[in-house]
């Protein structure tokens, strides 16, 4: 999205103000030293007390925390405090330099991309949000009352509630359609209620489980896996009946928004398997 | 060693400095011919022994204590369905242990693994029986985040036993 780059830009060049700032100051260390100038050497030590503040700060705006890298300017307080002669005082800032940089390269690769933490969104991120957009016409004709039941029993299930999510999934999957077949939905809060009471009551798998007909292949998140992988099976038919939950409320409550997105974390881990 | 009924474990790095300091006492005594350093340094190390067998008591103690409370309040859930959203919630799994760590520090944790998925177990003492890799276990906790107040949902252990299933 555009309004993103200027962020983007940004924060690339913060990343590459980080090595800059504390081997720049290692470097006024080594100038000093070589010319013996006669001014306080803690001078060039600000370059890596920057350079930790920014690295810090990079990392407290990713969604996962680095508490490595968010510590770093507690050490660069060290290196202010802490008097030394000149030669220590060099060594030390070049060391520390290279474990800025090093932080800085774990930072990027193991804890991804600077962003708001999903439960402080205001909107669905991706996939979920395509997921949403995509399944919204199969929703025509769902009661908004058959909506709310969509989120209770998803937020309930999210929240460890297995027993009411499986009250509130029962309630909601005996209302057949007017045709007198249950429907896409119905299946979903029945495959819903059947797993929470299971967890909830820690009973064995049921032979035969519930499942999704072959018809609504179409409109599942996550592609059924082989019949003989009867385990995978299990559990996909309850991610997809989960993830339908949230897709039916989502686009037919729109006052309870608010509480799915506190919850689109466990629909996203639902969606990435 | 038992106090009381209660198993009590001192770990190894409270031993070994123990050892260390104790060596480093006799060497300076030897060295020194100043006797009067045993008059504060046999306390001392005597302390350094105690305080950690007197916490390690306690601990056990308060988590023996949980347990019960604990077992009545969990819910079963499985290492999947756990998320942000249950954090402070009291939970039982069980699951086969993947790996462990720290558990010479008394402070164990374990990577625990179902069929839906794995997830950190950790334990601020030592646990009642020994836990090892390929043990089927049950674990009852409080999911918390991992680093307090951020981090992914992991599982603040009071108890981990290792169980047979049929």
């Amino acid at each position: 999205m555009p309004e993103e780059n200027p962020a983007r830009n940004s924060h690339r060049l913060m990343e590459i103000g980080v090595p800059l700032l504390s081997f720049g100051g290692a470097a006024f260390a080594v100038i000093f030293w070589i010319t013996g100038a006669t001014i306080d050497f803690r001078i060039s030590i600000l370059g890596c007390v920057l350079g930790s503040w920014v690295l810090a700060y990079l990392a407290w705006i990713r969604p996962k925390k680095d508490i490595v890298a968010l510590t770093t300017p507690i050490y660069s307080f060290i290196f202010l405090a802490v008097p030394t002669d000149n030669l220590s005082a060099v060594v030390l800032e070049l060391l520390y330099a290279v474990s800025l940089t090093i932080l800085l390269v774990r930072l990027k690769y193991r804890f991804g991309r600077p962003g708001t933490a999903l439960s402080d969104r205001k909107e669905l991120a991706e996939p979920l949000r395509t997921y949403v957009e995509k399944t919204r016409d199969l929703w025509t004709g769902t009661s908004p009352e058959a909506a709310h039941h969509a989120t209770v029993a998803f937020v309930r299930f999210a929240e460890g509630e297995y027993g009411e999510a499986a009250q509130r999934s029962t309630t909601a999957a005996g209302q057949p359609d007017d045709a007198g077949q249950a429907s896409p939905l119905a299946r979903a809060f029945m495959i819903v209620s059947e797993h929470a009471t299971l967890v909830d009551q820690s009973l064995p798998r049921p032979a035969p489980y519930r499942t999704f007909l072959p018809e609504d292949s179409g409109m599942l998140a996550i592609p059924l896996p082989p019949a003989q992988d009867d385990d995978a099976g299990f559990y996909a038919a309850l991610d997809n009946a989960l993830l339908l939950l949230f897709s039916a409320a989502w686009n037919n409550s729109g006052e309870d928004r608010p509480h799915l997105l506190a919850v689109q974390s466990f629909a996203q881990k639902l969606l990435n398997p | 060693m038992k106090i009381g009924s209660i198993e009590v474990k001192i770990s190894v790095i409270a031993i070994a400095v123990v050892v260390v300091l104790t060596l480093i006492l006799i060497i300076t005594v030897v060295y020194t011919g100043d006797s009067r350093l045993l008059i504060w340094g046999i306390p001392t190390l005597v302390m350094l022994l105690l305080i950690p067998v007197a916490l390690n008591y306690l601990s056990q103690r308060q988590y023996g204590e949980l347990e019960p409370v604990y077992r009545s309040r969990a819910k079963n859930t499985r290492i999947r369905m756990i998320n942000e959203s249950m954090i402070g919630q009291v939970v039982r799994v069980e699951g086969v242990v993947e790996r462990v760590y720290f558990q010479f520090l008394n402070r164990p944790q374990y990577l625990v693994a179902d069929r839906s998925g794995e997830i950190s177990v950790k334990m601020f003492t030592n646990p009642t029986e020994t836990v090892k890799k390929g043990d089927i276990v049950e674990v009852l906790g409080t999911i918390i985040n991992r680093y307090i107040v951020t981090g992914d949902p992991v599982i603040n252990c009071v108890s981990i036993r290792k169980i047979k299933k049929a």
